[in-house]
């Protein structure tokens, strides 16, 4: 399946994309808008701070208790009438949800937004089969007509303008140029509610699974889970086997994060709860719900005790808008369905090929770490990742042996070691300075070095360093000095 | 400074004889009448619920006594220039009064009930995606988000609060709770079990294109919301 994970490189893909100064700009926009609601949404609920300890906590102990609780979740599910498949790979859940579409005769699906069946690629699975596949998502119905893969977790057109998608609209829907916001939308609720009368198949995630009471919750704003998982006749709900909490009071903890942190919101607009295929004498529900629990790789991240916190993350995507990498070079540089710092972390190990290079497109600042509604470590999971990466002996059990550092990993290690003996005596550093000053001087252009010749060549090709300035670094240290003197005065 | 106490002097006073009146109207306390703090606690919870609606983008009708209720739903309908209206079956408000109502002002009105077969599951469909609004009994209201909780049962439809383009919810001004954990906790992880559950957090809304705010992509486009004050009449 070419969409399972596309080999390409990360870092040639980002210098791509940072030279697009339209995509920078919109990402810019987007995020920057993302973390203001977050922020302002946390300031006025002081309890923020206590469950989000709650649901680290409760995530802690449901990935401690993941087996015995999966067996619960299931009996619980199917007592409920319920099936629940269990899919070891993607290619296991695509052959499930296509040879169900297929028995049952269902032409049309619609999709409720679903990082899970990005995952596995069902998407070009179902239509191989025949089916006309419909994303009901605002966002992802923009990029599904535009024969894309959504550049963000929970916002995945975030690297369209709506001049972008006016274009798009009129191009494929036939409808005048319009790029106002309430107009496209307008016109995507028409198409889109004939679609969802006639499914016959609705599929989505799940954002929550309660052991406890066999239930599904699905987390939602447009009405797009709600409707895929009411109105189609066979419902199919497709969740990572990590989504397991137990019982029905953890829920409210995490609610109470969830969207604080992915949208700045208290709540979603939609909460859905689904328990079952509906009973004697209901209108709405489905007549058959299917639930495929999904591990595909999952249970080896929870095999490494370093890799194991990645599984507690909810999906919320805020460590995207936070990554000053992701700020730059936007989703899609990643070539995976998962984007950002958790992408980088989950993606080597759910889809691994060139995705194995996602650790390393990281400065490691930890914002990622900071914004997350249950606190996973991910600059360490990173380093953990960059460490396994390089080391020989590829194990995986955590245990592994010292690595044996690439050549160019090796200078950079000498050059920080000369480095930290030098900046020991400020004598020595500040003529050294002075000499590399006067070295950079002749090639300064219009306050900039940007080019220097070789061996430089490496430094100056990725960085543009300010011109050296004389006259203000002696007056700068006369003014530090003088404060010094005041100081001790 | 002598008149600034003076102020909140009055102001005090002035507080405490609102409280101590047993009802709006000042009419002696009936049978019924809740006692004064619970009464007090109704309002806060009432008016924060109101605050966080308005904030998603709902509309709060107030909290009308049932037979208040009728032309707070009348209004609605005139606004929206209403022709058919779907209903679901009350909880703890009777909705006879106001279907009579809305009859009576020449709107058609569709009232669910359980289904047989697939035929009336379509004709169900069918009129709650032609209606122009529905007007169904919320189970809770969470004050602290301005959330409506809806359990579904065969008299009341999961997809009337989600097919019509206009939702108008009533709740009873007893069942507004503080905050989700309450909600759950008093649904009960056993009737969601049973039961199809949507917590409702406002219109539905989308933040797809440039992160811009637009109200009604599939769900509702409009909420309204009465927090009925029962026994009041």
């Amino acid at each position: 399946m070419p969409h399972e994970s596309a080999p390409q490189d990360f870092f040639a893909a980002a210098e791509a994309a940072v030279a697009d100064t339209q995509l920078r700009r919109k990402l810019e926009n987007a995020t920057g808008r993302h973390l203001d609601h977050v922020a302002a949404t946390r300031a006025e609920f002081p309890a923020y701070e206590a469950e989000r300890d709650a649901s680290r906590r409760i995530k802690e102990e449901s990935i401690a208790r993941l087996d015995e609780l999966l067996v619960r979740l299931k009996e619980r599910l199917e007592a409920n009438g319920c099936n629940v498949f269990v899919a070891a790979d993607a290619a296991e859940a695509r052959k499930y949800i296509v040879g169900l579409a297929r028995e049952r005769g269902a032409r049309r699906v619609v999709k409720g937004k679903s990082m899970a069946t990005e995952e596995i690629a069902l998407n070009p699975a179902l239509a191989e089969a025949g089916c006309e596949v419909v994303e009901t998502d605002l966002g992802e119905y923009i990029v599904q007509l535009r024969g894309e893969r959504p550049s963000h977790i929970i916002t995945p057109a975030i690297h369209l303008s709506k001049e972008d998608i006016g274009l798009l609209f009129n191009d494929k829907l036939h409808i005048p140029y319009t790029s106002e916001p309430t107009a496209l939308t307008a016109v995507a609720r028409e198409r889109l509610r004939e679609v969802f009368l006639a499914a016959e198949m609705g599929v989505t995630g799940a954002n929550f699974a309660i052991a406890e009471t066999g239930t599904l919750v699905l987390v939602e704003n447009e009405g797009n889970g709600r409707m895929s998982s009411t109105l189609p006749e066979i419902f199919v709900a497709v969740m990572g086997i990590e989504k397991v909490i137990p019982a029905m009071a953890d829920l409210s903890h995490f609610l109470e994060v969830l969207a604080r942190t992915a949208t700045g919101q208290k709540l979603t607009t939609y909460t859905n709860f689904i328990s079952g295929p509906r009973r004697a004498g209901e209108a709405d529900g489905p007549r058959e719900v299917h639930v495929v629990m999904l591990d595909n790789g999952r249970s080896a991240m929870l095999a490494d005790p370093v890799l194991r916190e990645a599984l507690y993350c909810l999906r919320c995507g805020a460590c995207l808008n936070v990554c000053p990498i992701y700020r730059r070079v936007g989703g899609h540089a990643y070539g995976s369905t998962y984007p950002g710092p958790i992408g980088s972390i989950l993606s080597p190990s759910l889809f691994g090929g060139a995705t194995a290079a996602l650790p390393f497109a990281s400065t490691l600042c930890g914002a990622c770490r900071e914004i997350c509604p249950v606190k996973i470590d991910i600059p360490r999971i990173l380093l953990h990742l960059r460490w396994k990466e390089t080391a020989t002996d590829k194990g995986g059990d955590g245990a592994l042996p010292a690595p044996e550092w690439p050549r160019a990993a090796e200078r950079a290690r000498d050059g920080v070691r000369t480095f930290s003996r030098m900046a020991r005596h400020p004598f020595r550093t500040r003529v050294l300075g002075r000499m590399a000053a006067l070295l950079m001087w002749p090639f300064a252009r219009s306050g900039y070095v940007r080019w220097m010749p070789p061996p430089f060549s490496n430094w100056t090709h990725v960085r543009d360093f300010p011109a050296p300035r004389f006259r203000r670094r002696r007056k700068a240290r006369a003014k530090i000095e003088a404060a010094n003197d005041a100081a001790k005065a | 400074m002598a008149e600034f106490h003076k102020l909140i002097a009055n102001v005090r006073e002035a507080l405490e004889h609102q409280v101590a009146a047993p009802t709006h109207n000042g009419e002696a306390a009936s049978a019924e009448a809740v006692p004064t703090a619970q009464a007090a606690r109704r309002v806060e919870l009432a008016s924060q619920f109101a605050r966080e609606l308005q904030a998603v983008g709902g509309h709060f009708l107030g909290t009308p006594t049932p037979k208040e209720t009728i032309a707070c739903v009348l209004e609605v309908a005139t606004a929206l220039n209403a022709r058919s209206v779907a209903v679901g079956a009350g909880i703890f408000i009777d909705p006879a009064p106001i279907v009579a109502a809305l009859e009576r002002a020449g709107i058609e009105v569709f009232r669910t009930a359980p289904v047989a077969d697939d035929a009336a599951r379509a004709v169900l469909r069918q009129t709650l995606a032609q209606c122009d609004f529905a007007l169904v009994e919320a189970d809770y209201a969470i004050a602290a988000t301005g959330t409506l909780a809806m359990l579904a049962t065969p008299e009341r439809p999961s997809s009337l609060t989600l097919v019509p383009p206009v939702n108008v919810i009533l709740v009873s001004i007893e069942r507004i709770l503080t905050d989700l954990a309450a909600a759950i906790a008093a649904i009960g992880a056993e009737a969601i079990a049973s039961h199809r559950l949507a917590l409702v957090t406002g219109p539905s809304r989308t933040a797809d294109i440039e992160k811009r705010i637009v109200l009604g992509v599939h769900g509702p486009r409009e909420l309204h919301v009465a927090a009925v004050w029962q026994g009041n009449d």
